[in-house]
């Protein structure tokens, strides 16, 4: 095993991590904000880098337009998911159980509606920042990671400034520690929850349009990056969307460098034992109590 | 006779003239409604009375369907070793991982599930010396019952609905029994349950294990009937499927379930006659089900007669 070897799979596991980390933001935001798991998350990737692919090939935008399209249907998609069925269901007090079962629902719609709208077919977008590649002691990185890894990062931050920084941020983390108390003190806890989906589908499909340069995105692509997305939020401590970030490289960095020692194959293995065993022995997520307060 | 009775004689006659008089693929989509019933029954058991959403049955129903598989067309062994080494294997990896990973509770637990679903796909997948990956077992044999040859879709679906009309028995006692007391307890007040001395974690395993034992007897009647096997049956999407069964038909009622069957296996099929859209129109249907009956067809049911009894009442 040489050291370039190692260093490739660092860089190639800390941008994998990036994109469970947005999309596990993503989820854990919306876990924060409404006490729903969102068996969905992948497929506002799916359709955030999709909308991106069909308006860049099909209807020639800028790429910088597209993906901002992309991103906005994303964020879109998350208002509508709200306003349209949680909402009405968090009226009718439905169960934890039957929130995961909607949004299992709506992911087996998406997706299946990909398939019928776009076909079967993966695409591609063109890396950000041109193909060229970056050598750094014989472990070769590609301009788009580096990209990947600095957009990520600064999602991360601004995400952070948002809750701490802004009073829209605060009144959602009042909202979703304190219903009642945030209620009294004017604070609109339902259109709270609308921005909270909101939040979650920009995460998700901002996490879709990078990887797209990296894997060809298709129908299929959802479900994966929902268990990554979803293991990556847990390992951060479920409530806490930053801890999602570490969690989400964390989990990056094992299995890529899991992957060193054996067949390439058994990513995902290693992948969900970690989590399941994380789980176990961590309940809090690997950041422990001091996680829940980055949050 | 009494009216119960009289309705139980009509059922019976209705389920053993029903394979001869329909077509042979409805008789094929009945065989698979009494797979997934029995499938879908150990599932219930988990969400109707331990509240635990298990998304790794797809993991026992591919144990047993390739125990099944391998035992029979690659060691040429008789079919009932299939069915045996195939809910032994499914009971015991239900007991091992089933003991740590049901202190989780919740969506974790859920998610625990859901990732031993992806490991279980995986490695059917990467250990194709055992289940030849993607290219599958095929010529599995088809069952034979005293001297009868179960060849065909509309004799086979006496072995499958009879197997599953004993899980359901099993599942009745086992709600009936001192055990369903426990687990009602457990499921109302979990604190006042451990309070009375009850394990809870053994009975939750108890009921996991059974849970996969179903599983896994579906899976080898499963490959018996389709008699080829491969990676695609056992994905991540099969044990969501499964799941829907008692999310949809109610999961503490075992019509439930078979209603839950019936609509996973029909509907998609007829919706099929409509053209590639039938997979959006088969989400939307379940988002609408979730949404608008929470408790399932069966709880519906229960709900629209409630009412119409208490019109009925008024009216006398």
């Amino acid at each position: 095993m040489t050291f370039s070897l190692v260093l490739q799979a660092i860089f190639a596991g800390v941008t994998n991590g990036i994109v469970y980390a947005l999309v596990g933001m993503g989820l854990s935001a919306i876990f924060k904000g409404s006490r729903v798991i969102n068996a969905m998350q992948g497929e506002f990737a799916v359709i955030g880098a999709m909308t991106t692919v069909l308006l860049l090939s099909n209807a020639g935008w800028p790429y910088a337009a597209a993906i901002a399209a992309g991103a906005l249907t994303g964020a879109l998609l998350g208002a509508f998911i709200e306003v349209a069925f949680v909402r009405h269901m968090a009226r009718k007090n439905a169960s934890e159980d039957s929130f995961l079962l909607l949004t299992i629902g709506l992911a087996l719609t998406l997706s299946a509606s990909i398939l019928y709208f776009v076909g079967r077919d993966g695409h591609l977008l063109p890396p950000l920042g041109g193909e060229g590649v970056l050598l750094v002691l014989d472990a070769v990185i590609q301009f788009h990671a580096l990209w990947l890894i600095a957009i990520g990062i600064a999602a991360t931050l601004l995400l952070r400034a948002f809750y701490h920084r802004t009073t829209l941020g605060l009144s959602m983390m009042a909202a979703s520690i304190d219903a009642d108390g945030a209620a009294t003190t004017g604070i609109d806890v339902g259109r709270m929850r609308t921005y909270t989906f909101v939040l979650g589908g920009l995460l998700g499909a901002l996490g879709g349009i990078l990887v797209t340069p990296l894997v060809a995105v298709d129908y299929t692509l959802g479900l994966n990056l929902t268990l990554k997305g979803f293991a990556a939020a847990v390992l951060g401590g479920l409530t806490n969307p930053l801890g999602a970030a570490v969690g989400g490289i964390t989990l990056g960095l094992v299995e890529s460098l899991a992957i060193i020692g054996i067949s390439s194959s058994y990513k995902d293995v290693v992948a969900f034992s970690v989590l399941i065993v994380i789980m176990i022995l961590m309940p809090q997520g690997i950041l422990g109590r001091a996680g829940r307060r980055g949050g | 006779m009494k009216p119960s009775l009289l309705w139980l004689a009509v059922g019976l006659v209705v389920w053993a003239v029903l394979p001869l008089v329909v077509p042979r693929n409805v008789a094929d989509l009945l065989v698979f409604t009494g797979i997934y019933t029995i499938a879908g029954l150990g599932i219930g058991l988990l969400l109707g009375h331990c509240g635990i959403v298990n998304l790794a049955q797809a993991t026992f129903y591919g144990i047993g369907a390739y125990a099944s598989a391998y035992c029979t067309v690659m060691m040429g062994l008789p079919s009932l070793v299939g069915f045996v080494v195939g809910a032994v294997i499914a009971m015991v990896l239900a007991y091992v991982i089933g003991r740590p990973i049901l202190r989780l509770t919740g969506y974790f637990l859920a998610l625990a599930t859901l990732a031993l679903g992806a490991i279980a796909s995986a490695l059917f997948f990467e250990w194709d010396w055992l289940t030849g990956g993607t290219l599958g077992i095929g010529g599995i044999p088809k069952l034979e019952l005293f001297g009868f040859a179960l060849d065909r879709p509309s004799r086979y679906y006496f072995l499958v609905w009879i197997v599953a009309f004993a899980c359901m028995a099993t599942a009745r006692n086992l709600v009936d029994s001192r055990t369903g007391l426990m687990l009602r307890a457990m499921r109302d007040s979990s604190t006042a349950a451990a309070a009375l001395s009850i394990d809870l974690q053994s009975l939750r395993t108890r009921i996991f294990v059974v849970c996969a034992l179903f599983g896994a007897i579906a899976g080898s009647l499963f490959a018996h009937h389709v008699s080829f096997v491969s990676t695609q049956s056992f994905t991540v999407d099969r044990s969501i499927n499964f799941l829907l069964i008692p999310v949809i038909g109610g999961a503490t009622s075992i019509p439930g379930i078979v209603a839950g069957a019936l609509f996973i296996t029909f509907l998609p099929e007829f919706l099929s006659k409509l053209g590639d859209i039938h997979q959006i129109l088969f989400g939307l249907a379940l988002v609408g089900i979730v949404v608008l009956l929470p408790d399932g067809l069966m709880g519906a049911l229960g709900r629209l007669r409630l009412r119409l009894m208490q019109r009925g009442g008024h009216g006398g």
